[in-house]
């Protein structure tokens, strides 16, 4: 009885040993990891109806058919801009903003090589429920790495925002405006209060802390030191939102350019910022914007700023010409000077000691 | 001290005359017009403006009700709302895309009333009534059917509205304010495709993600202190989305059972002979190893500090690359390196980076 105990203890350690220090098993994954899916849903729903929609999924691989294995998890705010931070571990308890508990998808999809499908899609919002904005995200995994030592998962993300009319509470504080530096991302320190190069994007900042998602209209008068005015009209052009307790930046242009993308046979609209034109010198930055949901209160919020663009070319001139005009001016006071008091004379060591 | 004396003298000289022109009971008059005439004078804006629209659905015939306090304590002859995208009174106005209140109905009133419509086009409407006094103290709304609702839901509209003296709409301004109004309920316009996310990953993807080689794992070596061992693997995004998209990195640390190869948490050089487990998404030298991005959409970019060559990081949920907005489809190179220390204890270390590619708000 020893013998067989202490055989099986021997046996148990070898195998524990051998897992732990082989290298796992290569498995091959017979999935496709391509896909195509909406990158937002919005929906108006009135408490006590429901909305059936379809998710349009693509397999973009021609070969190997695509398997998804889809959830809904709930998302908040990464910083100051549009960066979703999703809540992926599946014990996070549910956001007071979640549609976990209302959005229905079916748990897998399988869609051939090169094709696509439309999986159904259900809101439904509870009779009595609260007015404001709600939202979660579905996720849909594919490629699943098993084996060697970094595994893969590519997923996608499609954001659903469900708004339920009502009374709401709305609350905007303007808290920033000015120039900004687009690669900050919405970070406040793209605001740049000096600029050597013509800022071709304006930035504002608000402070959401109402219980709906809100995106201002409105505009942004710029006004420079001789009184000029541009005034910037499109504020949102990216349809950006501050999300519940999120401190937004959104980001405007000087001067936007409308394009039109190509995406296979038709076309999409995009913008850029064209380049601003702006002269040296200082910039007054006013905004006036209004926000209220539909049913509730027009609210109007205002801030002004201001910056400075200093090209260093500009800097360059300005020294040089205070310079010029320094040494014309000295030689002015001297020539006067010498005229009214006659020559400087240098004082003798004698004359000193007196 | 006899020069500041001097100085007192001679500005109580000067200010001594004016004492008699300006008076006490003088400088107390200019102020009390200051305080009380300015804003009897000024106009003043509506207060507890709103919109309420009956259906926000695009191009729907539907009614609105528009509430506002009146302000200021003179005859209201007139109430004028025009319809524009951009709220602000002195800005031009751009009829809102589909919108049209040219057979609008004034249905109901209420607070001050007496009003009827006294003209209309497509996005302007005029309230006349006989000049009176607003005596109300609590908002009056106005309620129109038969409005045509704008069909852009991608913006915002206003109506400004002010009030005036007159019965016809002309005339000096009493109060003004606008109400905002938005159509939510997403429709297709033909001439465009809806916006789409398109992601693939893998150790190699084609540009467009019509193909990958369905690899999604890597044997990247035995780790020894005098190497550092590297892995790589592909990603391909692009979206017609607006608002662009960002792509994560998510997973755990490297790990052999509860012995754990931590990652930096700031961009930093490969050192071998530590623990160190870090990527980016730019071409390397020391190792050598990854790719700059490819692609003609230059607007998706790593993010700034997976974005920097021979540095790596890793923090899982950080965004390693992103577009602002349109970029169709850029491919992207992710670098991984393994550094270990002697200490470190043997077993197979694994971990499994889940790359999520998500649209922006």
């Amino acid at each position: 009885m020893k013998h067989i105990k202490s055989l099986v203890l021997a046996v148990f350690a070898v195998l524990l040993s051998v897992t732990y220090v082989l290298p796992p098993t290569q498995v091959a994954a017979d999935s496709s990891s391509a896909l195509g899916i909406a990158p937002k849903k919005n929906y108006v729903i009135e408490p006590g109806n429901s909305v059936q929609d379809k998710l349009n999924i693509t397999n973009l691989d021609q070969a190997t058919a695509l398997n998804l294995t889809l959830r809904v998890i709930d998302f908040s705010f990464t910083g100051n801009g549009g960066t979703p931070k999703l809540f992926l571990d599946t014990n996070t308890p549910q956001t007071t903003w979640s549609l976990r508990s209302y959005l229905k998808v079916p748990q897998t999809v399988t869609i051939d090589p090169g094709k696509s499908k439309q999986v159904d899609l259900n809101v439904a919002i509870p009779k009595g429920h609260g007015a404001g904005s709600y939202y979660s995200a579905i996720v849909y995994s594919s490629g699943s790495g098993q084996g060697g030592n970094i595994g893969l998962n590519a997923s996608g993300v499609t954001l659903v925002f469900v708004n339920v009319p009502g009374k709401v509470k709305e609350n905007l504080d303007f808290t920033h405006i000015g120039a900004y530096d687009r690669a900050a991302q919405g970070d406040l320190s793209g605001y740049h209060y000096f600029n050597t190069q013509a800022p071709d994007t304006i930035a504002y900042t608000l402070k959401n802390n109402g219980n709906v998602v809100e995106a201002p209209a409105g505009n942004i008068t710029l006004r420079d030191i001789f009184g000029r005015t541009t005034t910037i009209n499109e504020l949102n052009p990216s349809s950006s939102l501050a999300l519940i307790g999120q401190e937004r930046t959104f980001l405007t242009c000087v001067k936007l350019k409308p394009e039109d993308v190509k995406l296979g046979n038709t076309t999409t609209k995009s913008s850029t910022c064209d380049a601003s034109g702006l002269w040296p010198g200082y910039y007054s930055v006013s905004a006036d914007l209004f926000y209220g949901q539909n049913g509730n209160l027009t609210q109007e919020v205002t801030k002004v700023g201001g910056f400075w663009y200093l090209p260093w070319w500009f800097i360059g001139v300005a020294v040089v010409v205070l310079g010029v005009a320094g040494f014309y001016g000295w030689r002015a006071y001297n020539k006067i000077r010498n005229k009214l008091y006659g020559p400087r004379v240098a004082k003798t060591k004698s004359a000193r000691r007196k | 001290m006899g020069r500041m004396r001097r100085t007192l003298f001679l500005l109580h000289t000067l200010f001594h005359s004016w004492r008699y022109i300006c008076t006490e009971e003088f400088v107390a008059l200019l102020l009390a017009l200051f305080v009380f005439m300015v804003p009897v004078s000024a106009t003043t804006r509506f207060e507890t403006r709103g919109l309420l629209m009956q259906t926000t659905d695009p191009g729907a015939t539907t009614s609105y009700t528009v509430t506002l306090k009146f302000m200021s304590p003179e005859q209201v002859g007139s109430l004028d709302m025009l319809f524009c995208n951009d709220p602000i009174p002195y800005m031009p106005c751009a009829i809102p895309t589909g919108l049209d209140v040219s057979h609008a109905t004034l249905t109901n009133q209420s607070g001050e009333t007496g009003f009827s419509i006294h003209s209309q086009t497509q996005n302007h409407i005029i309230l006349a009534r006989t000049p009176t006094v607003p005596i109300y103290p609590s908002e009056s709304s106005f309620t129109f059917s038969g409005i045509v609702n704008p069909t852009d839901t991608s913006q915002a509209f206003s109506i400004r509205m002010k009030s005036l003296s007159s019965i016809d709409g002309t005339g000096p301004l009493i109060d003004f304010g606008s109400v905002r109004g938005q159509v939510e309920t997403g429709i297709m316009i033909q001439s465009q495709v809806p916006p789409m996310l398109v992601f693939c990953a893998a150790q190699h993807v084609d540009d467009n993600c019509a193909g990958t080689d369905e690899t999604y794992y890597r044997d990247m070596g035995t780790l020894s202190p005098h190497d550092t061992l590297t892995a790589q693997s592909q990603l391909a995004v692009g979206t017609n989305a607006s608002q662009g998209f960002v792509v994560t990195a998510n997973g755990p640390p490297m790990s052999a059972g509860t012995s754990v190869i931590n990652s930096p948490v700031l961009p930093t050089e490969s050192q071998q002979g530590t623990n160190q487990f870090g990527i980016n998404l730019v071409e390397n030298t020391v190792p050598a190893i990854g790719n700059n991005p490819e692609g003609t959409w230059a607007n998706a970019v790593p993010s700034a500090d997976y974005g920097i060559p021979n540095k790596y990081k890793f923090v899982s949920g950080d965004v390693v690359a992103y577009s602002p907005n349109v970029s169709l489809m850029r491919k992207f190179t992710v670098s991984y390196i393994l550094n270990s220390g002697k200490d470190l204890r043997a077993g197979v270390y694994t971990t499994t980076i889940t790359l999520i590619a998500s649209g922006r708000f």
